[in-house]
């Protein structure tokens, strides 16, 4: 499919959005990762458009480092489920698929193979984007089963430690003793081990991240996806905080993921043999080799 | 009338770092102009979260952006 199918007529162009013309004289599609990418943020119309989540949310930081790094933008799906998180995923120029209450990646597994019987010329990439309720709670067992039949998509859990947008109850990836709005004497269980769940499961790259490094965070996005498309499931597990349930100032909210990055969130990374011999090889590549 | 980020773009130009847009949590709101080597804030998109002053000021210790009020007269 080529991309001049977005491309309007001159005469067209002053009557359609303004943002729609921007994001094809600006835009990322069909451009070189060098080019655009998370490196020239700011310089170019990134994907991600004006959407309602809080002012300071790290997690809408996060998902538009997602976009930035995405290699194939015009050749991705993602799909989301309840939560903030879609509430800005949604608005990317990128086609979004609302999963109902945690189905997301059971979702993904049907969409993943029907788009290898339709499109087997063309690798077409799908990336489940969800909150740690979502995740880990509610879409558990469509997780580990998406996991466990090896299903080749991508996964990332954006961990706020709590249900943000229903006022603040606790969540499986809450810590111990978490005080929250909707669980005033605390939690009494431990925080649900993620990253060891996805390994047991036979995920073949995961990482465990506070997003604070922006080339790191895009590398490990990157790798997430190039994993995905040859190997089996992927998973990523980024802290993004929630600074109104956990009472984080605006302007402290990077200062708060940099601490997490050197505690809780330090940096994890597991790669089976063959993601490792993977990366060697689709590294050494430039973008129009690889997709 | 809204609290949104003013970028001085005399002090910033000196520095062409470019860190700041990185940092913004919106996107396509902290931008950088190429041609005179300044970041720019679209005043319609920002909300006023700061993280880019935090950026500026505490971390590089540039002082190149403050928080400002705007109102309907300008």
């Amino acid at each position: 499919m080529s991309l001049n199918y977005m491309v309007p007529v001159s005469k067209f162009k002053r009557y359609l959005p303004k943002d729609y013309v921007e994001l094809v004289d600006y835009g990322p599609f069909g451009k070189e990762f060098s080019e655009v990418g998370t490196k020239n943020m700011g310089k170019y119309k990134e994907l991600v458009e004006e959407h309602p989540m809080c002012s300071g949310c790290w997690m809408a930081y996060y998902i538009k480092i997602i976009f930035a790094s995405l290699p194939n933008p015009e050749h991705t799906v993602t799909i989301g489920t309840a939560g903030c998180g879609r509430l800005a995923i949604s608005q990317a120029a990128v086609p979004f698929i609302y999963g109902n209450y945690g189905d997301q990646n059971a979702m993904a597994s049907g969409i993943t193979r029907a788009f290898r019987l339709r499109f087997p010329d063309q690798q077409k990439d799908v990336i489940t984007i969800a909150g740690d309720g979502g995740m880990m709670d509610i879409g558990f067992s469509m997780t580990m089963h998406a996991w466990f039949r090896g299903e080749k998509f991508t996964t990332i859990m954006l961990d706020n430690e709590v249900y943000g947008n229903t006022g603040g109850q606790e969540s499986g990836m809450s810590i111990k003793g978490a005080v929250l709005k909707m669980s005033p004497k605390g939690k009494n269980f431990n925080k649900m081990p993620a990253m060891q769940l996805a390994i047991t499961a036979g995920c073949v790259y995961v990482v465990k991240m506070s997003p604070t490094n922006i080339n790191k965070a895009a590398k490990a996005i990157r790798r997430a996806i190039f994993a995905a498309r040859e190997l089996g499931p992927t998973f990523i597990h980024a802290y993004t905080s929630c600074n109104i349930e956990y009472s984080i100032p605006t302007p402290d909210v990077f200062k708060d993921a940099q601490e997490m990055a050197k505690g809780r969130f330090a940096f994890e990374e597991f790669m089976t043999d063959e993601a490792k011999d993977l990366f060697t090889v689709v590294e050494a590549k430039k973008k129009k080799e690889v997709s | 009338m809204y609290y949104v980020a003013k970028v001085d773009s005399n002090k910033c130009s000196e520095y062409k770092c470019n860190m700041c847009t990185l940092y913004c949590p919106e996107a396509n709101t902290l931008m950088y102009d190429e041609k005179n080597k300044t970041s720019w804030v679209d005043e319609d998109r920002c909300k006023g979260c700061a993280i880019c002053v935090y950026v500026c000021s505490d971390l590089l210790d540039r002082n190149c952006i403050e928080m400002a009020m705007v109102t309907t007269e300008g």
